[in-house]
């Protein structure tokens, strides 16, 4: 058979190798997952802070403020007093310093005031009326959530003006009146009744059940403990707390020149600044070591500015209400580290007595709760109200929150509470099964992104900014804002330092590392990038080169 | 606003290639070719390269690509840039893909040759320091020291440093690159395409199976080729004008030793070797930049 | 015949420069090596003088000179190149890669001795150690004639996709001074037509070449190549043929010289078949019933064309200026292959005549010719100075 001569060279290449599936090599394959960042672990009120740091840091900063009010009403004023356990958990602690998160929450709910933002309206108008006892955070929370749901809600207060221990255990120096009145009136802004002047006492209750479809009570502690050592019938001895009331109301004391504070927490520390600026000098006696006081340490720090002597790690063992002045045996104490959690029992040191004389001391070692007549109505236990997971007291419709329950007592977590407190009395009213709720603070960390998983070349060092504070003479001089907040500029850079901890933010990394082409970009999809599965090899260089671990390997088991 | 690297791409490199999972080099090439576009005519000698040119007859780039004989990379570009110039073809560009073994080595002189003649295409080393297709056999780009198939005991002498070579040759551009730096590999090619004459562009390519590293390790490696000064990323223009991109962060070396198998034999005394070989090296280069 | 052909005296070498000048190839990598280097110096001056428009590439090699001759093909245009020797033998990787391209270059080669030890004198064997490389070989006898077959060459080549090289020796033909007629342009034009391969290096088709392909994809391959190159004589032989039509000058693939009753054929290539016409002259004048065939294609080997030549010529007397150990006169190795089974087929002597460029006169020739007749053939071939 003869051939014929061809003559065409057979070899030329002229198909594309996209015929081929490359993705049966594989054995595991990236997966986009939302993962949770330590600061959202670590935040008492749930907040979403990597979605509003990214929303901030793009300057659509009404947005950032939506993500923020979902969970907290009044970022102005936790961005002011909040003691910021996200910073704390935050993950560029290990890098170069944390995100400067409250700063952050502080600008944008300024801004927010400036601008005048409302708070969304309820969408719907549900029938059940709900009753909120105390208008401080957890309450003023609490109804805030319920009328998002479309619930009528009304709030009581024994007190001439809501706030509760913002506006009357905070010093104006660390919160304005302003900005707190600013906040509150927004909230009002969305229709809740509010009764003032009106306290509710025990044999209320039933009453009040007959009216309303549910109780949140949140009273607060507001009883200042005393110490033996003091009588406070003397009156150049104060409680803490009603005397930062009282300068608040507008109805300082008059103080003589020297000041003796006793105790180690933000209360003391209040009062000591309240006394600076009220002109006196001021000495704080604490239990605990310095190191351990229950202040914060930036707190701390600014009382030392202003001049505050702090004595760590002593007690007063006994004072003499002297005419002319008080006086006090001190002794430097250690404390019992054996002593259960919460009780301090301080072990004298003989030999380093010491003697302090004051013309006024003032008490600030704690808040106890006023629950007289409330313990034949409902379970408490210890001076506090007890509640189970859901907030619910063992009274069916009955609910509590804030420093009435046993919590940590953060301004933050009664305002988490509230919201807490108010999907519960939801389930309740809707008769939905209860469970338990899922805080993040309290969900496994197995999701939660660790500093390991940070991609740190992607992060060039930025130094840390902290607020700026005025000057200690103008401190001094009254009660005014001490604390500077960020600028826009600082906003823009500070927020720039967020690695967004498993919050995908469309860096595109993945998309540009992969050696196949196997992610590609599809807005149609909520994370945005897919992955093709007929040519991802699963290499995982997406994975490692995701700055902040949005997306894991996840093994294929049966193909 | 953008938050990360922001890289034009035309699609000219085919996903389903045979790249092993998360190669460095099929990640060169994507950014090589991606940048040049599909008027373009590529030249690819016996490598990973040509396996990852795809099986006949299915090609992995929407370009021609020519397969060549180990040694004649550059000589071949050379024909097809002159036959492109003789045709009156001013716009297709020329692109030699290579390894180091058919750049360092077999392929030296005919690099070096066309260097001198300026001959008008790029030349992209992709180099993974050992002959890595066949085995991982040492090449002269192989680090002193590093474990190969044909060096079990370790290099005994330097990798040859072929960026300055090429920049001694005068040529309008001579650029160093890596895959942990994908924008700067993109933006180099793209500056590269606009100039004519011979421009020679070595990108390090860390190869997971010849150096041992896990499959997903190749970015960050190469990262730390750069951060410890071992693979400083520069460009030379004319041979005279250097241009730092991304130098030494002064990270140990061992830190990117330890990273790879192929170093796994060392001790420390010859860790501290390498130190002060990278340092050396990191010092005299330093003054070349101009601030 | 045209008025406007140019008779000029030059060297052989420049004799293919001007060939090579009307076949117009757009790229010509070049590397000096003796005695080649006046082919490229002379297209070199082309260039410089406007009167070629090409790309001259100084490769510093000859296999890099050959690289680029094949990816310039691929790409689409024509091209050419010459060497000797040494270079021919660096380029030997190339040559295959070349002809399994299938890409038609022109190159021309000026046989020499193969180092070690150094010459540079007239010998064979540089090319035709070649002869498996896939490549057209044409034998060439004077400057004239080199200056054809280059023209031929690129005929045939790009007829059938696989690449030519042309021989002439050194020095006897290379330097040696001679009468060329040099055709016109228009004639040649008319010649050979415009290079334009279907399939191309081109953005715009998007081909590769060069991806490792099967085994059965291989075995294709080779067989499309074997059919390629055995239709090179038909081509080569029709090429020849217009050649002759339109400058007056053929010559065959084959040519018998006096070969009309001849007891005994000398067989050879290359300047030796000058010197052998000679001889044959002198033989003829003497008596002695002695003719010449002469082989000028050799690859493929023209196997018909010869069998058919030699049917019923007693004795055959072939002479090798070249020798492969082991095998000896690679002519007389190809000849005795090609007579194999021929009814009636002449008795072969084989003998190894100026390898190494020694001297071989028509009077050698005569004394040769005369011994051959008188004496029975042995298998091998036999030293004969």
């Amino acid at each position: 058979m003869k051939e014929t001569f061809r003559e065409v060279p057979s070899i030329w290449t002229t198909g594309w190798t996209d015929s081929l599936n490359t993705g049966t090599w594989r054995s595991a394959m990236p997966i986009y997952q939302k993962r949770l960042a330590p600061c959202h672990c670590a935040c008492p009120v749930d907040g979403e802070i990597p979605t509003w740091i990214m929303l901030a840091r793009k300057q659509l900063y009404q947005e950032a403020w939506s993500a923020l009010v979902a969970n907290n009403p009044f970022p102005a004023v936790t961005g002011r007093i909040c003691h910021h356990p996200c910073e704390s958990a935050c993950n560029r602690n290990e890098y170069d310093g944390a995100v400067a998160v409250n700063a952050l929450e502080q600008y944008i709910g300024d801004l927010a005031l400036t601008e005048g933002w409302a708070l969304p309206q309820p969408t719907l108008e549900l029938a059940p009326r709900i009753a909120v006892i105390g208008g401080g955070p957890a309450g003023l929370s609490c109804a805030y959530q319920l009328r998002q749901i479309g619930y009528k809600v009304t709030l009581f207060d024994a007190r001439p003006e809501l706030g509760g221990v913002l506006r009357y255990g905070i010093p104006r120096y660390r919160l304005s009146k302003e900005v707190l009145d600013g906040e509150i009136a927004r909230l009002l802004a969305l229709g809740i009744e509010v009764r003032l002047n009106h306290e509710v006492k025990a044999n209320d209750l039933s009453g009040l059940e007959r009216e309303y479809s549910a109780v949140f009570l949140a009273i607060g502690a507001q009883n200042s403990k005393t110490l033996p050592q003091f009588s406070v019938d003397d009156l150049r001895v104060f409680k803490g707390f009603e005397f930062l009331e009282k300068v608040n109301r507008g109805e300082a004391p008059q103080l003589g020149q020297e000041v003796v504070v006793i105790g180690g927490g933000s209360v003391a520390l209040d009062v000591a600044g309240t006394a600076r600026r009220l002109g006196s000098q001021v000495k704080v006696l604490a239990l605990e070591a310095r190191e351990s006081l229950p202040a914060q340490p930036d707190e701390l720090t600014e009382s030392l500015e202003e001049g505050v002597e702090v004595l760590a790690g002593v007690m007063v063992q006994e004072a003499s209400l002297g005419l002319d002045k008080i006086s006090m045996n001190c002794v430097k104490v250690t404390l019992d580290e054996t002593s259960p959690v919460g009780v301090l029992r301080p072990i004298p040191v003989y030999g380093t007595e010491f003697g302090v004389s004051a013309t006024n001391v003032i008490l600030a070692v704690g808040q106890e709760t006023e629950l007289t007549g409330w313990d034949s109505v409902i379970n408490v236990g210890q001076s506090l109200v007890r509640v189970d997971a859901n907030l619910s007291t063992n009274r069916p419709g009955v609910f509590a929150g804030g420093d009435v329950t046993p919590a940590d007592r953060f301004v933050s977590t009664a305002i988490g509470q509230g919201k807490r407190a108010a999907l519960s009395i939801d389930k309740y009213i809707t008769k939905q099964p209860s469970q338990g709720y899922s805080s993040k603070q309290t969900e496994g960390s197995e999701d939660k992104v660790s500093y390991q998983e940070i991609n740190t070349f992607y992060f060039p060092e930025k130094t840390r900014e902290g607020k700026g504070t005025v000057s200690v003479e103008q401190r001094l001089q009254n009660f005014a804002e001490h604390k500077i907040g960020f600028s826009p500029q600082q906003t823009q850079s500070q927020s720039e330092r967020c690695f967004s901890c498993g919050n995908c933010v469309e860096c595109d990394n993945c998309f540009y590392f992969c050696p196949d082409m196997a992610v590609v970009k599809d807005l149609s999809l909520p994370e945005h990038y897919r992955i093709l599965d007929q040519y991802c090899k699963g290499c995982g260089s997406c994975v490692q080169e995701c700055p902040r671990g949005a997306v894991v390997l996840k093994e294929e088991t049966g193909r | 606003m953008n938050m990360g690297y922001l890289i034009n791409e035309e699609k000219v490199f085919n996903s389903g290639h045979a790249a092993c999972p998360g190669c460095s080099e099929a990640l060169a090439i994507r950014y090589i070719v991606n940048t040049l576009g599909p008027d373009t005519i590529g030249v690819v000698p016996p490598s990973c390269i040509a396996i990852i040119s795809g099986p006949q007859p299915l090609s992995s780039m929407r370009m021609p690509v020519y397969q060549t004989t180990l040694e004649a990379s550059a000589a071949s570009a050379t024909g097809i840039a002159r036959a492109l110039k003789a045709k009156g073809n001013d716009h297709t560009k020329v692109v030699v893909i290579a390894g180091d073994g058919g750049t360092y080595d077999i392929g030296f002189q005919a690099l070096s040759s066309a260097a001198e003649r300026n001959e008008d295409f790029i030349y992209v080393c992709l180099d993974n320091e050992g002959y890595m297709n066949t085995g991982a056999q040492k090449s002269s780009s192989t680090p002193y020291l590093a474990y190969t198939a044909s060096t079990p005991a370790g290099k005994p002498t330097p990798k040859k440093n072929l960026a300055e070579i090429m920049a001694a040759h005068r040529i309008p551009y001579m650029a160093t690159a890596t895959t942990g730096y994908p924008e700067d590999l993109a933006r180099k090619v793209a500056k590269a395409k606009e100039i004519q004459g011979l421009r020679f562009i070595v990108v390090l390519t860390p190869c997971l199976d010849g150096w041992g590293l896990a499959d997903n390790a190749g970015p960050k490696v190469s990262r730390l080729a750069v951060e410890t000064g071992v693979f400083p990323l520069y460009e030379v223009e004319n041979g005279e004008r250097y241009t730092l991109n991304f130098g030494s962060k002064g990270t140990p070396v061992s830190q990117y030793l330890s990273l790879q198998k192929r170093y796994r034999h060392l001790n420390q005394a010859q860790i501290e070797e390498i130190q002060r070989e990278v340092d050396y090296n990191w010092q005299r280069l330093r003054h070349k930049f101009s601030t | 015949m045209n008025e406007k052909n140019n008779r000029i005296l030059v060297n052989g070498n420049h004799a293919v420069a001007y060939g090579v000048k009307l076949a117009q190839p757009k790229v010509v990598p070049i590397y000096p090596i003796t005695p080649q280097t006046p082919i490229v110096e002379k297209i070199s001056e082309f260039q410089a003088a406007g009167e070629m428009v090409v790309e001259l590439v100084t490769a510093e090699s000859e296999h890099s000179a050959m690289a680029a001759c094949i990816t310039a093909s691929l790409t689409g245009v024509r091209v050419f190149t010459a060497t000797a020797s040494q270079g021919l033998m660096l380029m030997h990787e190339m040559l295959h890669y070349a002809s399994g391209a299938r890409a038609p270059i022109v190159m021309f080669n000026v046989n020499r001795t193969i180092g070690s030890p150094w010459g540079f004198w007239p010998d064979q064997t540089d090319s035709l150690a070649q002869r498996d490389t896939g490549w057209i070989q044409y034998y060439c006898e004077h400057g004239q004639e080199s200056l054809d077959t280059v023209l031929q060459a690129y005929r045939v080549a790009e007829k059938v996709m696989l690449p030519a090289m042309v021989m002439h020796e050194a020095f006897y033909v290379s330097h040696a001074l001679d009468i060329v007629e040099v055709p016109a342009q228009e004639v040649v034009d008319q010649y050979l037509p415009e290079f334009n391969p279907l399939h191309r290096l081109d953005p715009e088709l998007g081909e590769s070449w060069g991806n490792t392909v099967n085994q059965e994809m291989f075995y294709r391959h080779r067989r499309d190549l074997g059919l390629a190159m055995d239709s090179v004589v038909d081509v080569a032989q029709e090429a020849d043929t217009e050649w002759r039509e339109l400058t007056g000058r053929g010559y065959g693939i084959i040519e018998k010289y006096r070969c009309e009753g001849a007891e005994l054929v000398i067989v050879t290539m290359g300047s030796m078949v000058g010197t052998a016409r000679d001889a044959v002259d002198n033989l003829r004048k003497e008596g002695v019933t002695v003719g010449l065939l002469k082989v000028k294609l050799f690859r493929p080997f023209p196997t018909e064309a010869v069998r058919q030549a030699l049917m019923g010529v007693p004795k055959v007397m072939v002479l090798d200026r070249n020798f492969a150990p082991g095998t000896g006169g690679f002519l007389h190795q190809e000849l005795k292959a090609a007579l194999h089974g021929l009814d009636l087929g002449p008795a072969v002597h084989g003998y190894l005549t100026g390898v190494g460029g020694t001297n071989i006169s028509p009077t050698n020739i005569a004394s040769l010719v005369r011994e051959a007749i008188s004496t029975t053939p042995v298998a091998s071939s036999v030293w004969k100075g």
